[in-house]
């Protein structure tokens, strides 16, 4: 029932993308914020997969971490999405423009 | 047949029961339709606006603390698991841990960050 | 064994870091505790220096002891060079809490002062850090409190406030994309290695594709905090929305911080075997000198002008690097530390001219300051100077210096866009001397009172410091250590 490790790393890279393209495309900042939360927990999964093939518990704490830290990013992230648009009658961050750049 | 074998049997059973309930109702049920019956609700008030809108910011709170707590709660299980071989060490870090996220909360607390408002 | 993992000297070299995460910790107490006003303002920004001052006395008595020493297992390396870059954050998070009292006096002052020193051990812990878990961990606790801090702006005009939700947005979604870059980065360099540690990533010969893939992912979210150009978009919004005295800190520490982890993976991880994969940041590198001087021509906003600016400076910076000498690693020392004393002075400078809540940092509010403060106009064109790079300031001395190292490493390229860089970027600075000293109606010029003249000694200390390099650059120079 083992799985190569290379199809772990396929499937990291593809959620990895998925997240990426995610962020470039959507305009929903909640949406975005999400597929940012998949290009993290890509890694994650290209890190626990090479930590099983290596056998090197370095991996698992890695992704541990990372799920920590993303958690707190997440809430920040939930936090100033409130703030933005608590006011404003919109959710679409084409519409967040008072600074032109 | 391995370890997991029983458990790809229920996924199974699990899948295709949950998918007969959805879709032999809607073959074997006799239909027959009339104005009352379609309304969004037999009784009360039409709903005036969709549903699907936009939750109140209080909720995003709500989310927000349960996300931090949720993930801190999470942070206790690899120490408890080791806690006996880390022994002293691990409750100073631990308690460490514990003292930085009380003064959060604390800070949280007093502030009415927990408030519904 | 277990019980105790690790050493006690390994907490020891971590102590000005844990001072400067616990200070935020007593601050937050204060806040609680103090009565609301003045006094719960005060302490925070006086026990914040406090703590930052001690942590900086203690960063120098390591220095002295000639500390030299990996902990935690290599997670974090003790030496002159986590202690260089250390004692430059910090002295930058001092120079901006000396900037949030005439900003603001509301009541986020004491919350916006712990996540500064909070960001400040981030930057600290990348200072130091070994390997890849704690560069991406010193990375977050940076980037966290610095998209909070972005959004704090209170009691302002709707736009004003919309500015700073903005930048903080902004801030949040393409910095996490960077970080999610450099994590996917990450793990592929411990897919190729089998390791988070930079010194087991040395051993990878060239060609490996998956490492090779791995560092490509790292530069780039190590090109994104650097704001170099191809990845610099967001820094000129961010700079302008956020609060000044984050603008402030950002435009030094965040910088520092990313370059103490780039330096190390540089010379750590890539030596000479890796030649390729480091060429395009070269390139970068020199691109970002042309463009941050360009754009930074045209700017009205001092806050924008200056983000500008920074992305040219951080070009100059990474320009030093190139070829990794140990000469050349001494000398972006050398310049960032006077790029930090330039820079902060400048910002300095505005605080006391312009206010965040009222105003915003426009050009003209620099109109005639000439004959209204002729102290303060003629520090910030003493900085202005530095930061164009004309003699006799350290910003002078500086980039000397990293044409020398360029040069010696071969790359004549870059030296001569670090040359085409500089004689643009004097257009910008002037631009804003003159217009302190052209003379105008005073009578249309709203004067704006500080609210507190704490920014005077940043002022003070900055200027002082880089007249000293610029005329003795030995001071720094001497002490500048090895990279290690």
């Amino acid at each position: 029932m083992s799985v190569a490790l290379a199809n772990y790393i396929a499937l990291s890279a593809v959620i990895f993308m998925i997240g990426a393209a995610g962020v470039v495309l959507r305009r929903n900042p909640l949406v975005m914020l999400m597929a940012i939360e998949l290009m993290w927990n890509a890694a994650n999964l290209a890190f626990v997969a090479y930590a099983r093939a290596s056998m090197n518990n370095a991996g698992h704490i890695f992704a541990f971490l990372v799920i920590t830290v993303a958690a707190a990013e997440a809430a920040i992230g939930l936090a100033i999405v409130v703030i933005v648009f608590r006011r404003a009658e919109f959710v679409d961050v084409d519409e967040v423009s008072v600074l032109k750049g | 047949m391995t370890p997991y074998g029983p458990v790809a049997i229920y996924l199974a059973v699990a899948l295709v029961a949950s998918l007969a309930f959805c879709i032999l109702p809607g073959l074997l049920a006799r239909k027959k339709p009339n104005p009352v019956k379609s309304e969004a609700y037999e009784c009360g008030v039409e709903p005036t606006s969709d549903v699907s809108g936009r939750f109140p910011v209080r909720f995003y709170l709500i989310a927000m603390l349960f996300v931090v707590f949720d993930v801190e709660a999470a942070s206790f299980y690899p120490w408890a698991v080791q806690m006996h071989a880390l022994k002293l060490f691990g409750l100073i870090e631990m308690v460490t841990f514990v003292v930085v996220l009380a003064i959060g909360y604390a800070y949280v607390w007093k502030r009415g960050g927990f408030q519904w408002r | 064994m277990l019980a105790q993992p690790f050493p006690l000297s390994d907490y020891a070299a971590i102590l000005p870091l844990t001072i400067v995460a616990t200070t935020p910790l007593m601050i937050l107490l204060l806040d609680l505790i103090l009565p609301k006003g003045a006094p719960r303002r005060d302490a925070a920004v006086a026990v914040g220096i406090a703590g930052l001052l001690l942590a900086a006395y203690v960063l120098v008595r390591q220095y002295l002891a000639h500390q030299f020493a990996p902990a935690f297992g290599f997670g974090f390396i003790l030496g002159g060079f986590s202690i260089a870059f250390s004692l430059i954050v910090v002295a930058a998070a001092i120079f901006s809490l000396l900037m949030v009292l005439p900003q603001r006096d509301d009541e986020k002052v004491g919350p916006s002062c712990a996540l500064m020193l909070w960001s400040a051990a981030g930057a600290m812990l990348m200072a130091g850090a070994g390997d890849l878990m704690t560069i991406f961990l010193g990375l977050e606790i940076l980037s966290l409190a610095l998209y909070c801090l972005c959004g704090m702006v209170l009691r302002a005009s709707p736009v004003r406030l919309r500015e700073a939700r903005e930048s903080a947005l902004k801030y949040l979604i393409l910095s996490s994309m960077a970080s999610g870059f450099m994590l996917y980065g990450m793990a592929l360099l411990f897919g190729a290695t089998g390791s988070v540690n930079l010194a087991a990533l040395q051993a990878i010969p060239a060609g490996n594709p998956v490492f090779a893939m791995g560092c490509g992912l790292f530069m780039i979210g190590v090109a994104f905090k650097l704001g170099l150009v191809p990845f610099h978009v967001w820094m000129p919004d961010v700079f302008e929305g956020a609060p000044l005295p984050v603008t402030a800190f950002m435009s030094v520490v965040t910088k520092a911080g990313m370059l103490a982890v780039f330096a190390r993976f540089l010379y750590g991880v890539l030596g000479t075997d890796h030649q390729a994969l480091i060429v395009p940041v070269w390139i970068v590198a020199g691109l970002s000198m042309l463009v941050g001087n360009l754009a930074a021509l045209s700017q009205i906003d001092m806050k924008r002008l200056l983000a500008y600016s920074g992305i040219a400076q951080l070009g100059y910076i990474v320009a030093a690097l190139a070829g990794t000498s140990t000469l050349g690693m001494r000398y972006a020392l050398f310049y960032l530390g006077a790029y930090t004393f330039m820079n902060l002075g400048a910002f300095a400078v505005v605080a006391l001219i312009s206010r965040d809540q009222e105003e915003d940092s426009h050009l003209s509010a620099f109109s005639g300051l000439g004959t209204r403060h002729p102290l303060l106009a003629a520090a910030m064109a003493f900085f202005l100077l530095s930061l164009a790079g004309l003699p006799p300031t350290a910003g002078f001395i500086g980039k000397i210096l990293i044409l020398a190292s360029t040069v010696a490493a071969g790359y004549q390229w870059l030296a001569w866009l670090l040359i085409a860089g500089t004689a643009i970027s004097v257009y910008v600075y002037i631009k804003i001397v003159r217009a302190m000293y052209v003379p105008v109606d005073l009578a249309h010029i709203r004067e704006i009172r500080p609210l507190s003249y704490a920014p005077w000694i940043a002022v003070a200390v900055c200027a002082v410091a880089t007249i000293a390099l610029g005329i003795y650059p030995a001071a720094l120079h001497d002490v500048l250590p090895r990279i290690r």
